[in-house]
């Protein structure tokens, strides 16, 4: 039976997190978890395990795969205790050129949550770590997610599909690389402590801010907030005087009317000499007045605008992710191609050894005669020879690949004239040689008469 | 066999703005760097042909207006070229290139390409520091205007809440674009102040005075209070960001006017083809 590479999971699309969560391993315990379903499932003969948030998946290489299907959702109900009826029913099965494709497209980033996200990457890399620790990663498996990792690589390097701000922190954070060239000598206002604005915050420090000033209704929430950001509360009355030092500001206040407007931001603006600030407005009703961005070097974006930028990203990375897929679709064939090679490279090397030593044999045979040739006709003779040996493996092996290429199975075919030139070579030894008509018809299946012969 | 070299180098100059231009249309990434290395081997053709030149002329190959604006063309592709790699602004090619291409075009057009005899006044050691210093200015005044008007399309776009282009986020922040805007300027009056004290001295050298009024340096030195003036006005009134750009953009405009109206029209020791 042939041996087909497999993928088959659980993922964000059709399974709720309520039993991804149950399947899923932590990383210390996938070596342990390989060796067991490697024992629990002997149709497996490669295999790996891909588990994150989003998705358990097991990848494999197995010659019976409903076979290996059964044994590993059985080895994954009864490892991670949990009902094979409740996640069987959205599990899905790829096998062949769709496994192969599935997996490049995860590791891509195309099949993620985010399309784009750059973390998928990390989490392959580490599942095809534990695989090789664990021993269960065999040649097919080995190379499958080394084509993956580059397949990755070569979509990041030649499309945006990771550019661009999918979050509305993210999108802030991304303003403000857009107006400030290095945030480390800049200074932050935070204008009430909220979640948005904690996140929006901590990104901002994860790139360089220094210098933090949060102010809230409660003061207590401000001085909480700056210890764990490592910030300075300043009290609300009196926030006032710092808007000068801040070149951010985030607003993240429920307000009924904006606590900043154009006219006490006039004599900042200037106070600043007219360095550019940047606003952000999270809070709805919105904390600044928009009149603040007509002023100069006053750039104000509310919670809408930073959503649009949202939007702008997840459309343009699902344009890029068009050209992603045709790349991918690209690199499966050239995989395939090799992975049909590699059943065929085991009889064609066979074939070939064979050929050679019956022409061996039979100079070997002659060799008294040959010795008493000139050494000039001798060199002809041996060359006639393998000239002959040649040609007869040519029509053998292309008609074996291009019967591969045609869709029938050259596998078949190759090893059908692997056993019989083998077992010609071994009934050679009786002096005759002995192919009967039934095996020369099997023979010629693989042959294409009308094929051009090449030097 | 000079008109090949400057036949080449359009060539150059014109696939490197094809390349700017494709990369910021974001119909294809990563063409810069070949863009760039474009208008390098432009620049490399150019110093070829000025160094022919110059060697034929015994001096700076600057004897007509012509020629002044194929030796601008060459100081503007080198110091954008400084811009675009040093400073990582790619984007700054997409103006630079075509403008290099135009200046160049205009120049090597109307320039004599009769053996040039260079007029016994003009034979002198100053002759190379002064035009040298006089374009320099020139060129990075011209980048400062082409910087300002990055920083002012950009900051039209974020204040519309409109994306920024090229789209790969490589592009350089205001803050940045207003940082070098400073110091093109700062530096290019540098040059331009140089340029008038070795005009002067020069002057003063072959004519006995060391300043004549003749339209070129009235002219010059009116520019060169604007561009005191812009300078003041950053360094002591804070004004930067949009402001700073359009009178950067502004003074820029009259610069070049005059470059090109005492060139063409007035005569003088500036004009014509110092007859």
């Amino acid at each position: 039976m042939r041996e087909t590479i497999f993928i088959f999971g659980v993922n964000h699309r059709q399974t709720p997190v309520a039993i991804r969560e149950r399947l899923a391993y932590a990383d210390g315990e996938i070596v342990a978890a390989l060796a067991r379903l490697k024992q629990a499932a002997p149709a497996i003969h490669e295999v790996a395990l891909i588990s994150t948030c989003n998705r358990v998946e097991i990848m494999g290489v197995t010659g019976a795969s409903d076979l290996a299907q059964h044994q590993a959702t059985a080895f994954l109900a009864g490892d991670r205790g949990v009902d094979s009826a409740s996640f069987a029913s959205s599990l899905y099965r790829h096998e062949a050129r769709a496994a192969v494709r599935h997996l490049f497209r995860v590791g891509a980033s195309l099949d993620s949550m985010v399309v784009g996200e750059p973390q998928i990457l990390g989490q392959l890399k580490n599942a095809y770590a534990q695989a090789a620790e664990a021993g269960t990663a065999g040649l097919v498996l080995h190379r499958a997610f080394h084509r993956a990792f580059s397949v990755a690589k070569r979509v990041r390097n030649a499309t945006l599909i990771g550019h661009g701000s999918v979050s509305v922190s993210a999108a802030a954070v991304g303003l403000a690389g857009k107006i400030f060239d290095s945030l480390a000598d800049k200074t932050v206002l935070l204008i009430g402590a909220g979640q948005m604005a904690e996140l929006t915050a901590r990104n901002l420090k994860r790139l360089g801010i220094q210098s933090l000033l949060i102010t809230s209704r409660t003061f207590d929430n401000a001085v909480a907030l700056a210890r764990k950001l490592d910030g300075t509360a300043v009290p609300f009355d009196g926030f006032q005087p710092y808007l000068k030092l801040a070149d951010i500001v985030i607003g993240s206040l429920a307000a009924s009317r904006p606590v900043i407007g154009p006219d006490e931001f006039e004599g900042v603006i200037r106070e600043r000499r007219y360095r550019p600030v940047l606003m952000i407005d999270l809070g709805v009703p919105r904390n600044f007045d928009e009149r603040l961005n007509s002023m100069e070097n006053v750039y104000l974006y509310d919670i809408d605008d930073l959503s649009a930028v949202v939007q702008e990203s997840i459309g343009d990375r699902e344009r890029e992710a068009e050209k992603a897929e045709s790349i991918v679709n690209l690199e499966v064939e050239a995989f395939l191609k090799w992975l049909d090679g590699l059943d065929l490279v085991p009889a064609i090397r066979d074939i070939r050894t064979s050929v050679e030593q019956l022409r061996e044999l039979e100079l070997e045979r002659h060799r008294a005669w040959l010795m008493s040739l000139a050494p000039g006709e001798r060199e002809r003779i041996e060359s006639l020879t393998r000239g002959l040996v040649n040609k007869l493996l040519h029509r053998i092996l292309s008609g074996i690949r291009d019967g591969r290429a045609d869709g029938s199975d050259g596998v078949y075919a190759a090893e059908i004239a692997r056993r019989l030139l083998s077992a010609e070579l071994a009934s050679d030894h009786g002096g005759s040689v002995n192919l009967d008509r039934e095996t020369f018809d099997d023979f010629a299946i693989g042959d294409h008469p009308d094929e051009d012969d090449e030097p | 066999m000079n008109a090949y070299w400057l036949a080449l180098a359009l060539l150059c100059y014109a696939l490197s703005a094809a390349g700017f231009a494709t990369e910021r249309a974001g119909l294809r990434g990563r063409l810069s760097r070949s863009a760039s290395l474009l208008l390098g081997a432009g620049a490399a053709l150019q110093s070829g042909d000025l160094l022919m030149r110059g060697v034929e002329a015994g001096n700076v190959p600057v004897t007509d207006f012509g020629q002044a604006l194929v030796f601008l063309a060459w100081l503007t592709a080198i110091a954008g070229l400084v811009l675009i790699v040093r400073f990582r602004m790619p984007v700054i090619g997409v103006y630079v290139a075509p403008i290099v291409i135009v200046a160049l075009g205009i120049g090597a057009a109307t320039m004599s390409h009769a053996r040039l005899a260079m007029p016994q006044s003009l034979r002198s050691a100053w002759l190379p520091v002064h035009v040298t210093f006089a374009l320099l200015g020139f060129a990075l005044f011209g980048l400062a205007a082409i910087v300002s008007l990055v920083y002012l399309v950009y900051e039209r776009r974020l204040k519309a809440k409109l994306p920024l282009l090229p789209a790969d986020g490589r592009t350089p922040s205001l803050e940045k674009l207003d940082r070098i805007n400073y110091r093109l300027l700062a530096w290019g009056f540098l040059m331009l102040s140089l340029a008038i004290v070795t005009g002067a001295l020069w002057a003063d050298a072959t004519w006995g005075h060391f300043w004549s009024w003749e339209p070129a340096e009235s002219w010059t030195l009116l520019i060169w209070f604007l561009y005191a003036g812009l300078l003041e006005s950053r360094l002591a009134v804070g004004w930067r960001g949009r402001r700073a750009a359009t009178l950067t953009i502004a003074v820029f405009t009259v610069l070049v006017g005059s470059f090109v109206g005492v060139s063409l029209l007035a005569t003088g020791k500036h004009g014509g083809n110092f007859g």
